[in-house]
């Protein structure tokens, strides 16, 4: 796999991360679920993807855990943002909507405005 | 930075707690899964099931996590070395055959490896030794190497132009030092002046010679070497200026060598003596007397312009040679010169010896290679299934690889450790036991290219039988391997096994058969009849002052007072009691001291101008022979009236007689050296080795004391006792300070002793090689018995139906020995054939044997078809006692 598409998936999964803890502070099922809800169901995330990943933002200091009580009347592992997550996703937003800008009107492109 | 820094050193840290944080985590996202399924109206059970789906994998996103962690890597490798270490004390058998063979393997290699680094790749001890070169007189006829006459050396100085310095050395002159305490006899070095800057060599103390003290007449100046300053002066920093007497005269000391110079030699150019006590200058005159030219005392090294090569030297020195050999058609007419490079001069004997102690040594831990390649296929085969079952549970190919690396590596480095031990205690052992006449001996140490070395081959050897395993687990497929049992794969890997154990075989058949023709070689050496006796005889060399010689003129052989100290001290030795007789000699068999002579027969046509009769000299007192007892085969020997006034006399051995007369008998002719007067041959004697048991006799001519040419100095006494010849050393001391307590006696030994200590670098040599050989026969018969045992385990399902079916127990052990009798049947027919192409490059190395030699190439075989047996033995023994039961149950 070319290098540059894993990249790119790794952005868009830790952009979609960062977006739902935003919101609120989450668990792990959490993040899954409302990633699915935001995406209207585009991105599925599963466990192997969605694990390494926080750990990994985690150790970058974009997120900070803690211990809480989930829905199933159990200790679950909460995610919140941090303030460099705060900026991080500030940053990756930002670079995402270039991105998307300059493929939508790439894609819109017609001979005639050539 | 430090945010990393800090989550790595948590991860270390609180690894497992983090793992625990993990599961607890995971099975929350898990319950939390199955909720909402179940809240969607799906069955609990169905839910479960399809959680599990979804997640597809518990133990893969745990290994996501934790690869996804910093310090991933750090922590596998340790996680690695951890389970390693597990593994391999688990098996500890196992481990410590590996270990050890490898320990051997890497010590021995180490070892022969500081040898051979030493001798031959150290540069020599002095700065831009490259452009070193020691130049010598060769004789046109035949090429061979002369020292060089003053005469000629001087005019080279003067007529080259491709050297920046040019030096000599005239390494005989003794000194006899009195003055403090006893008289004893320093070793002495006379040199030009430039000798040292030459070198390169700083003064530790003092100051090099002075152009003017390297003049005739002069102020006498001398140089200590390190040691002798040490030893006469405690090392006192106040010698230089201090004078003292040598040879009866005063020397002013200018200054001292340092302590790690040494002149780089071969001990045949100095006649066996590698160390220098004493330098002086060589004060040659300017320019040089013309009988200068016709005697070939110097050693002379040079060292080359920046930039000259060897060859436009050497041309340069050929129209020297050109010129000097028309200048002076007597003495030089067909002498040339030849510029040789100091390093590979000094080594040039010793290089077929090491190079095989290297290939022998290099054999060993091919070997030693290859039978740990064998052991851990063999147990790589018992470890599929793991591998399996680690790649089931989500391990990647890398990760078993990296493993199985790190498991070889942990047990080169353990084996390269311990082998390091090996060395380390080995080398100062080695040193010890090298033969005198190595050259460079100084240089034999542990430096950094050792320990560079032997890490290498630590990793490498690692890294080489790593990788038998990993080849192994590249095709090893999880489903494969947990249905069959590792038995697929078995079947393709012992092609792999069967052949690194043949060529196992075959190694230690090559090496035993080298070892065998060195260690015949050398038996055959101690059969040899040296051409005297060898027991009971005690040698010891003196040193007479120059004042004896007083008087003396070359060629009438008058030198009384010569003649009276030996006289003398003759008659108080045989008076001893336990010594029976007693005599003197010059150049005493195997002490490395020679002469020879040209000579002429009375009668017979002059030879061709350049062709001369060449005979060994040996100056002898009377009663030589008999004390030797060298056998008397024609005519008589001297006796005690054989001195100036009598007529001169020779006495020739039997080669010389056969040699110049052929059948008839020489007994009455006459012949002349040195000086006018005819001599009369009155007998012949045997034979004698001269300078080593393996060299063929050479023409010799006896010559009284009472009536030789020249001034013999440094007698030999030979005294033959009833007792052991040592208990007579205390009364040989006496009797010579008795008679003159300037005289210094020293080389006190046996006959023996000297006998035995010519032939020590063949023992050395012989010794190592045979050790290599012995390991060789050891680990490969492990090998043997590694492969056989493996082989065993994987039939005994095969053994027990057979037995369950009637075969009787010998019919299986004889069916597991005849695969046995095949490895070990191509195993010495590849050894033997190797055996006859390889031993023919060490034929120079060996005497008295052929490099075909049918005892040895029978005998060896034969030995190794009886260790394979006992090797194969034990694991076919086992093979036959399965329990028919048992082999049908297991796995």
């Amino acid at each position: 796999m070319p290098s540059s598409q894993t990249d790119l998936l790794q952005g868009t999964l830790d952009l979609l991360i960062l977006k739902s803890v935003a919101l609120e502070e989450l668990h792990g099922m959490g993040i899954s679920r409302r990633i699915m809800q935001i995406t209207n169901g585009t991105f599925e995330v599963k466990a192997g993807s969605l694990f390494p990943a926080l750990y990994r933002m985690e150790e970058a200091g974009w997120l900070t855990s803690f211990w809480g009580e989930a829905e199933t009347n159990r200790r679950a592992k909460f995610y919140r943002l941090t303030k460099t997550g705060k900026k991080q996703l500030q940053t990756e937003s930002d670079r995402w909507e270039r991105i998307s800008l300059a493929m939508a009107s790439a894609l819109r492109a017609t001979r005639e405005a050539s | 930075m430090i945010q990393y820094c800090r989550a790595l050193f948590r991860n270390l840290r609180h690894r497992q707690a983090l793992n625990e944080e993990l599961d607890e985590e995971l099975s929350a996202y898990v319950e939390s899964v199955v909720k909402d399924k179940v809240c969607r109206g799906i069955s609990p059970e169905e839910a479960i099931r399809e959680a599990r789906l979804e997640i597809g994998g518990l133990e893969q996103v745990k290994q996501g996590v934790r690869d996804a962690r910093k310090g991933a890597f750090v922590e596998g490798l340790m996680q690695d070395l951890r389970y390693a270490l597990r593994t391999l004390a688990g098996s500890f058998g196992f481990s410590s055959i590996i270990v050890l063979t490898l320990a051997l393997g890497i010590g021995a290699n180490s070892a022969i490896f500081t040898l051979f680094n030493g001798v031959l790749l150290k540069p020599l001890p002095y700065p831009d030794s490259t452009r070193l070169v020691m130049l010598w007189e060769t004789l046109v006829r035949n090429g061979a190497l002369d020292g060089v006459a003053p005469a000629n050396y001087y005019d080279w100085h003067r007529e080259t132009h491709s050297f920046e310095k040019m030096a000599a050395i005239d390494p005989y002159p003794d000194f006899i030092l009195t003055g403090s305490g006893s008289a004893q006899r320093l070793a002495g070095a006379a040199v030009s002046q430039e000798f040292f800057s030459l070198l390169g060599v700083h003064m530790a103390l003092g100051r090099d010679f002075l152009p003017e003290e390297d003049k005739p007449g002069s102020r006498q100046a001398v140089i200590l070497s390190y040691s002798t300053w040490m030893r006469l002066f405690g090392g006192r920093t106040d010698v230089v200026g201090q004078s003292i007497r040598l040879n009866d005269a005063s020397y002013s000391i200018v200054g001292v060598l340092p302590r790690n110079f040494y002149l780089v030699s071969k001990a045949a150019d100095y006649q066996s003596r590698n160390r220098i006590d004493i330098w002086t200058p060589l004060a040659l005159p300017s320019p040089p007397a013309a009988w200068q030219r016709g005697t070939h005392p110097l050693c002379v090294f040079a060292r080359l312009k920046p930039g000259i090569s060897l060859q436009q030297a050497q041309a340069d020195l050929n129209v020297v040679a050109g010129n000097l050999q028309l200048l002076y058609p007597n003495d030089d007419k067909d002498r040339g010169i030849a510029a040789t490079p100091l390093e590979s001069h000094v080594v040039e004997g010793i290089r077929v010896a090491l190079f095989t102690l290297l290939a022998a040594v290099v054999m060993v831990l091919l070997l030693a290679c290859a039978n740990i390649a064998n052991l851990m296929l063999t147990r790589g085969a018992a470890r599929q299934k793991e591998i399996a079952v680690r790649i089931a549970l989500g391990a990647g190919r890398m990760r078993i690889a990296r493993q199985l690396l790190t498991e070889s590596l942990v047990l080169s480095l353990v084996g390269g450790s311990l082998g390091f031990a090996i060395l380390l205690v080995s080398v100062p052992a080695l040193v010890r036991h090298l033969p005198a006449d190595v050259p460079r001996a100084a240089d034999v140490s542990i430096d950094w290219r050792v320990v560079l070395f032997t890490s290498l081959l630590s990793i490498l050897t690692g890294i080489l039988f790593g990788l038998v395993p990993l080849y192994q687990a590249r095709r090893v497929s999880a489903n494969d391997s947990l249905k069959q049992g590792g038995g697929a794969v078995a079947a393709d890997h012992s092609r792999v096994q069967n052949s690194l154990t043949v060529a196992q075989l075959a190694i230690a058949v090559i090496l035993l058969a080298g070892a065998g023709l060195m260690t015949k070689s050398l038996w055959r050496l101690t059969e040899v009849s040296p051409g005297f006796r060898t027991d009971h005889i005690l040698t010891a060399r003196l040193s007479l002052p120059p004042q004896y010689a007083n008087g003396f003129v070359f060629g009438t052989g008058k030198h009384p007072r010569i003649s009276q100290f030996e006289d003398e001290l003759l008659q108080r030795m045989r008076a001893v009691p336990g010594v029976q007789s007693a005599a003197f000699a010059s150049y005493l068999p195997m002490s490395g001291v020679d002469n020879s002579w040209a000579f002429y027969i009375a009668g017979r046509a002059p030879n061709p101008p350049g062709v001369f009769d060449v005979t060994h000299y040996r100056p002898v007192s009377a009663g030589y022979f008999e004390t030797m007892g060298i056998p008397v085969l024609r005519g008589r020997t001297f006796s005690e009236s054989d001195t100036d006034g009598s007529p001169l006399e020779v006495v020739i051995n039997e080669t010389m007689a056969r040699t110049w007369w052929g059948s008839q008998t020489p007994v009455g002719q006459h012949i002349r050296f040195g000086d006018q007067h005819w001599r009369t041959v009155i007998g012949v004697v045997g034979d004698v080795h001269h300078d080593s048991l393996a060299d063929t006799p050479e023409p010799d001519m006896y010559v009284p004391y009472g009536q030789v040419p020249n001034v013999e100095a440094r007698p030999v006494i030979v005294v033959r006792t009833a007792i052991e010849p040592d208990s007579v050393v205390s009364a040989l001391r006496s009797a010579v300070s008795d008679v003159d307590p300037n005289v210094p006696i020293d080389q006190i030994e046996s006959m023996k002793q000297l006998v035995y200590g010519s032939e020590s670098e063949s023992r050395f040599r012989t010794a190592f090689v045979l050790t290599f050989a012995f390991l060789a026969l050891f680990v490969a018969s492990i090998g043997l018995y590694g492969v056989m045992s493996y082989s065993v385990t994987q039939r005994t399902r095969e053994f027990g139906i057979r037995i369950a079916i009637g075969a009787t127990r010998g019919a299986v052990l004889r069916a597991v020995l005849a695969r046995a009798a095949k490895f070990v049947c191509i195993g010495v027919c590849v050894g033997v054939a190797g055996a006859l192409v390889l031993t023919r490059l060490i034929a120079s190395l060996l005497f008295g044997v052929r490099p075909v030699d049918i005892s040895i190439f029978v005998s060896v075989p034969v030995l190794l078809i009886a260790i394979a047996f006992i090797a194969s033995y034990f694991p076919a023994k086992r093979a036959s006692s399965v329990n028919p039961m048992d082999a049908l149950r297991y796995e």
